[in-house]
């Protein structure tokens, strides 16, 4: 049933575009409802996993698509692909909630934008390589136009910026995934088939770092993490919750799924250089996060230094630090789109700046408080307090982490307490700040949050609240996954 | 004798002759039903061409003619394009004087010559198939003669088609001086020997003739100005037909007639592949006028295309037959847009696309489409032509590293492409017009030929493998030794 999920989201965009319908009400009616159904069916799928513990895999879908080449329609699912499918119904749902403003050709913006989740989706419950990598590309499409019609500051750079670094990453995918093709006999490109099969260390050597990359740069990874910014700031609130919340997931996802369980020698071999960028990225990240003033840009960064954890998490080769990152991909989307929601939609749209030395000046906790408590609630999972999912997440990759290299990890610990520093502090400049300069009163006037966005704002912090005091429902179904045969040899540093 | 083979050619010769006559006896208001009967005549050509079976090759005017599952796909592809191009000039035509009949008999023409070409297999056929086409196109691009872009692109065409003519002919005379004989070996001899220097510099003559047709560098220069300048249909032709023939013979030479000396100049033509790639796609980018942009892609992707033909292998010529039909839909469709969006008289820049989809939603979904699928993003079918030339190039790079460099000038060349052909996207969809324009309305021929060519773009998009298994059946009958 899980694979209805990419069908809906399918169904549901076209239906938008044939119908066009005029009523904004039937707009907003059916993104919401087949964002919905996603989400439904991701968290049934979800909570019915793992049916057998000796089974790990879910069969979805499985026919011969281009039998001359081997390529197969394979759909399949996981603890690893469930958690994130969970994540994008939940993103997905928010989202629209997020964009219940949006007048301006509404039923194309919603039909984008439920492309692109249904080529997230598709992405996450690939297990053939060519039709993961397909679905990888037709995210692309959507994800540009979203940003360069419906986008805000310098979206047109953005848009084509984020485009042009997503198509060079698949560029290097698509090299090593011919390559693996070819190595492995030109049979399939079955991601179980070819991780059973195994690769030539030499081979994987130079693969894993191609592969890696070329997924990596869609997660962020410094020094190619220029995209994520900018196209954050530029894009629509809720193609910007999308786009921090899931669409950097799909390179962590694919950097894990493909680089990692297909070419495990080359993961050890590649790994300290990895891990370093990683800790970079946490440290970078943080640091430009710290000095920025514009309230967007803060959060924009505060993407690139949370993914750092989630390189870090991967490369650390062991089940805590691998389960911990896929921990910290689902905590990171749902906190991600929490603070973007409040920065784009909340305080944006009424405010009409995104200057700190500005809003500093706007008492915006007094104003809008219910946009002050989700912001409190969201810097606080951001910033790893126990109780919220930040917490367990980022606390697991350090863990990880020491295991296998103890100064990284000690370094990571130093980000996590500039991450504290950076969101203190635009916590205190966007929200309380000391001296309005108008009587509160004037400002608030007729500026009351919607129920869409109490309803959106509402499901992302009850979700980092519900993982983060019962981590158990997400790793009971990460770690049976991580215990499958074709995980084992990554886990094992390519000795098995 | 076997004559009969040559059914299809004849058929479709005749109906441009038909219709010539024809033309004689019909009102000037009646014009476009010729039009109409010539669409028909075409399409039922097409169907009867399914009477032919791909079996063994069969051979007629003594080895000359050569009818085999290669020729047939090529012939079906190229009276597709035909079709397509003949609605386009039938819509288009509503701009000319006169001359209805005639631009669409010497469309006829040139698909009966590249029909020829795809079963050339003798440098005679094989010069004589070019000059039908090449002397037609003389014609097809200065069609408009009251436009001077028309008459200039026609004057341009003309120059540098005859000293390309003069190449191929010349370098057939070297060739036939150094082996005294005008067919091409296939399977009844050895191919062309790297022995004489004689033939070698007659095969880099021709190389650099049939280059001219199919736009690769250093032969390209005549492409841009003459896409921007010809009618909208010619320029159709040009790019799906024209330049398909020039890469059917381009396989039987290269492949099957002279494979030692390919693989001789296997270097060269790598570099000549990456070159292309590289000027169409970087010279594309600052262009604003659409036809003018869609000639410079259509250098990059006869730069891909030479990807198919550097691994020297059957699962390169399968890679180019499928590229060859995906690009046709897309590049078809591209032109038949430019053909119904602009203005008579209208430069077609690309700006002057805003608003587009408000004028005609259909167009402007259709040329976005296409222009999606040029730039190779799945799931359509320019993305699976591309990723079937890449893996022929990635899996060449086992055996020989020099493929590594080539493989990654088509990448960026890929990568680079997608930012002009989605900065005309951006103007269709958002861009805000200068001024309000008229809806468009797009007769039902024109809008039927449109929707076939998306139906192809998307279909074979997204289920590949019917085409890719004819590609492959086709390419098996080439004769590799």
């Amino acid at each position: 049933m899980a694979s209805w999920t990419i069908y809906l989201s399918f169904i549901g965009a076209a239906l938008l575009l044939a119908v066009r319908p005029r009523d904004m009400r039937w707009v907003r009616g059916l993104a919401l409802g087949t964002a919905l159904a996603g989400l439904v069916l991701g968290l049934a799928a979800a909570a019915r996993y793992p049916a057998d513990p000796a089974a790990p895999l879910i069969v979805l879908a499985r026919a011969r698509w281009i039998p001359s080449l081997g390529i197969e329609y394979y759909l399949a699912a996981d603890g690893i692909s469930l958690t994130l499918v969970v994540l994008t119904g939940i993103a997905s749902v928010a989202g629209v909630l997020f964009s219940w403003n949006v007048e301006r050709r509404a039923a194309e913006y919603f039909a984008l934008y439920l492309a692109l989740i249904g080529g997230v989706y598709g992405v996450f419950l690939s297990f053939d390589w060519f039709l993961l990598f397909v679905f990888y590309e037709v995210a692309i499409v959507p994800k540009y136009f979203l940003i360069a019609i419906w986008g805000s500051t310098r979206r047109e750079y953005g848009a084509m910026k984020l485009a042009l670094y997503s198509l060079v990453g698949s560029a290097l995918v698509l090299v090593g995934m011919l390559a693996a093709y070819g190595v492995s006999g030109g049979q399939t490109f079955n991601l179980i088939e070819l991780a059973r099969g195994g690769f030539s260390s030499g081979f994987q050597t130079w693969a894993f770092p191609v592969v890696f990359v070329g997924f990596a740069v869609l997660a962020g990874i410094w020094p190619l993490h220029t995209w994520a910014p900018t196209g954050h700031v530029a894009a629509p609130t809720a193609a910007s919750m999308l786009l921090a919340g899931v669409v950097m997931k799909l390179g962590a996802y694919g950097a894990l799924r493909v680089g990692m369980m297909l070419f495990p020698q080359g993961a050890m071999v590649w790994r300290p250089l990895f891990a370093g960028l990683g800790v970079i990225g946490i440290l970078y990240g943080a640091c430009v996060a710290l000095v920025q003033r514009d309230f967007k840009f803060v959060i924009g960064y505060s993407s690139v230094s949370h993914m750092g954890f989630v390189l870090l998490g991967l490369m650390t080769l062991n089940a805590t630090g691998v389960g911990g990152a896929v921990m910290q991909m689902f905590s990171h989307g749902i906190i991600a789109g929490l603070l973007f929601a409040v920065v784009g939609r909340m305080v944006y749209d009424r405010m009409h700046t995104r200057d700190l030395a500005d809003l500093e000046g706007m008492a915006l906790n007094r104003v809008l408080p219910f946009a002050g408590l989700t912001f409190a609630v969201a810097c606080a999972a951001s910033m790893g307090v126990p109780g919220f999912s930040g917490f367990i997440s980022e606390l697991l990759v350090v863990i990880g982490a020491w295991k296998a290299f103890p100064p990284l990890a000690v370094l990571a610990g130093v980000g996590i307490v500039a991450g504290a520093a950076y969101t203190l502090r635009v916590l205190q400049k966007s929200f309380f700040g000391d001296h309005p300069r108008a009587p509160v009163e004037e400002m608030g006037r007729g500026q009351g949050l919607t129920w869409p966005e109490r309803a959106g704002a509402v499901l992302l912090m009850a979700a980092t609240v519900v993982v983060g005091l019962y981590p158990s429902l997400l790793l009971d179904i990460i770690m049976p996954s991580l215990q499958a045969s074709w995980m084992q040899a990554m886990l094992k540093g390519g000795q098995g | 004798m076997n004559a009969i083979l040559t059914m299809p050619e004849m058929a479709v010769t005749a109906l441009a002759l038909g219709l010539l006559v024809l033309d004689l006896w019909t009102p000037a208001d009646r014009k476009g039903d010729l039009g109409i009967a010539a669409i028909g005549g075409l399409a039922l050509i097409l169907a009867g061409s399914f009477l032919f079976g791909a079996g063994a090759p069969q051979y007629a005017f003594g080895g000359m003619y050569v009818l085999d599952g290669m020729a047939l796909f090529f012939k079906r592809l190229m009276l597709g394009v035909g079709v397509v191009a003949l609605a386009a000039a039938l819509e288009y035509s509503k701009r000319f004087a006169a001359g209805t009949a005639e631009y669409c008999a010497l469309i006829l023409l040139a698909v009966s010559g590249m029909m020829w070409a795809a079963s050339a297999n003798h440098w005679a056929l094989l010069f004589v198939s070019v000059e039908l086409m090449t002397v037609t196109f003389y014609v097809l691009v200065s069609f408009e003669r009251t436009r001077m872009p028309s008459l200039e692109a026609g004057v341009k065409y003309l120059i540098l088609g005859a000293l390309a003519s003069a190449f191929l002919v010349y370098g057939v005379a070297l060739v036939f001086g150094g082996t005294g004989t005008l067919g091409f070996a296939g399977d009844s001899g050895p191919g062309l020997g790297t022995g004489s220097v004689l033939v070698r510099v007659g095969l880099a003559l021709v190389l650099a003739g049939l280059g001219f047709k199919i736009g690769m560098v250093p032969c390209q220069f005549w492409a841009p100005d003459v896409y921007q300048g010809a009618p909208a249909p010619t320029a159709a032709l040009l790019a799906a037909g024209s330049k398909a023939a020039g890469f059917a013979l381009l396989l039987r030479v290269l492949l099957e007639a002279a494979p030692d000396w390919a693989l001789e100049m296997r270097p060269v033509l790598m570099l000549i592949a990456g070159a292309s790639i590289l000027y169409g796609n970087l010279c594309a980018i600052p262009q604003r006028n659409l036809k003018r942009l869609l000639g410079y892609s259509s250098i990059a992707h006869a730069g891909y295309m030479l990807l198919g033909i550097v691994v020297l292998e059957r699962a390169g010529a399968a890679a180019i037959l499928f590229y060859l039909a995906g690009y046709a839909c897309a590049v078809l469709a591209a032109f038949l847009v430019a053909a119904l969006a602009f203005d008579p008289g209208e430069p077609e820049e690309i700006p002057a696309l805003a608003g587009l989809h408000r004028r005609s939603p259909y167009l402007a979904a259709a040329l976005a489409l296409s222009m999606i699928s040029l730039a190779g993003i799945p799931p359509l079918v320019g993305f699976f032509g591309k990723f079937l030339l890449l893996k022929g190039v990635v899996l060449a790079a086992f055996d020989s590293r020099s493929f590594g460099w080539l493989a990654g000038v088509a990448l960026a060349g890929i990568v680079t492409s997608f930012y002009y052909y989605f900065g005309v996207v951006r103007a269709i969809y958002w861009s805000a017009p200068a001024a309000e324009r008229p809806p468009i309305a797009v007769s039902r021929v024109a809008g039927a030929a449109l929707g076939a060519c998306l139906v192809g773009i998307v279909a074979a998009g997204v289920f590949p493998s019917p085409l890719l298994e004819a590609a492959r059946l086709a390419a098996g009958a080439l004769r590799i030794p």
